[in-house]
């Protein structure tokens, strides 16, 4: 499990332990609030309860929408009583423990007629923090944030306020940026805040999530189904 | 789950270790390093188990300890018996070094630096704790990532970590992968030892300028047999061995350890499959992952829901029916996973804990 240093409330984004997965609470709220009501929301994307309650309390919700029994049981023990499982279940273990879960919330195994909403009300949301560690030449920085931190199955991360950097999160525990040798934009220890490719993947990788309000740190959440594949 | 389970009962997807394999990977290097002077400092970043390291440990031929990417790594695997750590990394910020600085009161730790800067940061550090930390150079053969591009700049980053109180400067580093695909065996000799003479370039003109060193820690998997005819050479950092992925095939005396299975779960057509494997479970980052002993078949896609089998010739995989994928990058696949099964035989024989999961602080 990540075992990040940990801050108190109100520390600074700049200082939490890097890399981390930073959830922008304003946007997020933003976001829910324009979600469609009478909706299901998509949680598998997230995996984290405390943007679940979020999200439902913002939109309206009908229910939640998860991928496997595995993630229904974890947002049940949190307390969400409508789940769609989108995977159909095959296996005599996985529909018994359906049948087990049905008994206390709602359950729904096929397709209801409730659309599902959700996997873009985290677009400008999530971001991942990292230092440069090194600047081993001209052209060229290091980050402590690679593909274990951030993701690689949909491409590479973009440098918030530094977008005509190219990064590269090819290597699995190191970013690299690459820019015109004649330029320094950035130097060891520099702070920056990565957007990835891909949202659902970095909830896959971390297991905690810092939510930070106008630049300060406000609550710590579990990834609680991260890995219930 | 049970231990005894028949792994074809087995909850989809989970992630498997066949411990025959395991065994037969720890073994080969054991066996090539005994009564040599190099060791095998095993990369944690690549099985995240301080179960697997306890393994490596006992089958001979490694430091004793354990190679890791990041700091919080490093102290998982100290906290569950590594005698000793290199950091093969930057370390930059003030929090994270104080951390280095109380691993290495409690054992032998070394980090990796490359620019003045870092080495300025550590002292500061290690002098709070009053601790004292090794400092391995790291050199650039080949990544364009971390690590000095000029030998005169080894020599004057080893001055100075010598020069300074609470660190103690070791030697060098450095990490290579081959550029070719598939490469033979004389390619592999040829190019890796291209890489490895260039970290001893760097050792010998250290030594020449009055620092003794007594770490050249290069090489991985790949390299193993190459690093062990180098007498400069002290240890390799050997990690992709341990469980092996698609693209290392070439190294032909290990074996596939790892796989994930996972169960059809639709079947739109008689030529595709379609299966309860997303690609967060898995990664695919390096090519699609390569399906194990279906004839004709192949993955074809793979997404957040699940993973497509196709065919050109009907598939004869029912729905419930189990499969096997093999990773393209083993260390981004087993990093999704907090346990493994461990099977041997058909049957589930032990849990094998990945504490260091997710450790990328």
């Amino acid at each position: 499990m990540q075992r990040p240093i940990v801050k108190p409330v109100g520390t600074p984004v700049e200082e939490i332990d890097t890399p981390a997965l930073l959830v922008d609470i304003e946007r997020l709220d933003a976001n829910a609030s324009r979600l469609p009501a009478r909706t299901r929301i998509e949680v598998w994307v997230h995996k984290t309860p405390a943007i679940a309650h979020r999200q439902a309390a913002g939109a309206d919700a009908a229910g939640i929408a998860v991928r496997s029994i595995a993630e229904a049981e974890v947002f049940a023990a949190a307390g969400f009583d409508d789940i769609r499982v989108l995977r159909p279940l095959v296996t005599t273990t996985a529909r018994k423990r359906a049948a087990a879960l049905g008994k206390s919330v709602r359950l729904v195994l096929a397709d209801d007629g409730v659309p599902l909403a959700g996997a873009d009300a985290l677009d400008g949301v999530v971001t991942v923090s990292s230092l440069v560690t090194s600047a081993p030449e001209p052209g060229r920085a290091i980050l402590d944030c690679g593909q274990k931190a951030i993701g690689r199955d949909f491409g590479d991360p973009v440098i918030v306020c530094h977008e005509a950097l190219r990064v590269s999160a090819g290597s699995a525990e190191h970013g690299v940026v690459g820019y015109p040798t004649d330029d320094a934009p950035l130097a060891i220890g520099d702070w920056l805040e990565l957007k990835p490719a891909d949202v659902a993947t970095v909830f896959t990788l971390h297991d905690f999530a810092y939510a930070v309000r106008e630049g300060a740190l406000e609550a710590v959440w579990p990834i609680s189904a991260r890995g219930a594949f | 789950m049970k231990i005894g389970t028949a792994v074809r009962d087995l909850e989809t997807p989970v992630a498997l270790i066949d411990l025959d394999a395991l065994e037969h990977n720890i073994g080969v290097i054991a066996d090539h390093y005994r009564g040599k002077t190099i060791r095998l400092r095993p990369h944690g970043k690549n099985h995240k188990s301080p179960q697997i390291l306890a393994m490596q440990i006992a089958a001979g031929g490694t430091v004793g300890g354990v190679c890791a990417a990041k700091v919080s790594e490093a102290e998982v695997f100290v906290n569950n018996g590594a005698g000793n750590v290199l950091v093969a990394n930057q370390v930059v910020d003030a929090d994270k070094i104080r951390r280095l600085a109380a691993l290495a009161k409690r054992v032998d730790t070394t980090v990796a630096v490359d620019k003045e800067v870092q080495i300025e940061r550590l002292a500061a550090g290690t002098r709070a704790l009053d601790a004292t930390l090794g400092i391995v150079i790291e050199i650039d053969t080949m990544m364009g990532r971390g690590g000095v591009r000029a030998i005169e700049h080894a020599v004057k980053l080893a001055r100075q970590a010598s020069a300074t109180p609470h660190l103690r400067f070791r030697g060098v580093m450095s990490h290579q992968v081959p550029t070719r695909r598939q490469p033979d065996r004389s390619a592999r000799f040829e190019e890796g030892g291209r890489y490895i003479e260039r970290v001893i370039e760097a050792k010998r003109a250290i030594e020449d300028a009055g620092f003794p060193v007594d770490i050249v820690s290069t090489g991985e998997s790949w390299t193993y047999d190459v690093a062990a005819t180098y007498p400069d050479v002290t240890e390799i950092e050997g990690g992709t061995y341990i469980v092996m992925e698609v693209p290392y095939a070439y190294m032909t005396e290990f074996r596939y350890a790892l796989r994930i299975m996972g169960r059809v779960v639709a079947r739109p057509d008689q030529y595709t499959a379609i299966g309860d494997v997303p690609i967060d479970a898995i990664a695919a980052p390096n090519g699609l992952p390569t399906l194990e002993g279906v004839e004709g078949a192949a993955v074809s896609a793979i997404d957040h829901h699940g993973i497509t089998l196709s065919s050109d010739t009907p598939l004869a995989l029912g729905i419930g029916e189990p499969f096997f994928l093999l990773s393209h990058q083993q260390d981004v696949t087993v990093n999704r996973w907090e346990r493994m099964l461990g099977v041997r035989g058909g049957f589930v024989e032990t849990i094998i804990e990945a504490q260091a999961r997710g450790c990328v602080n």
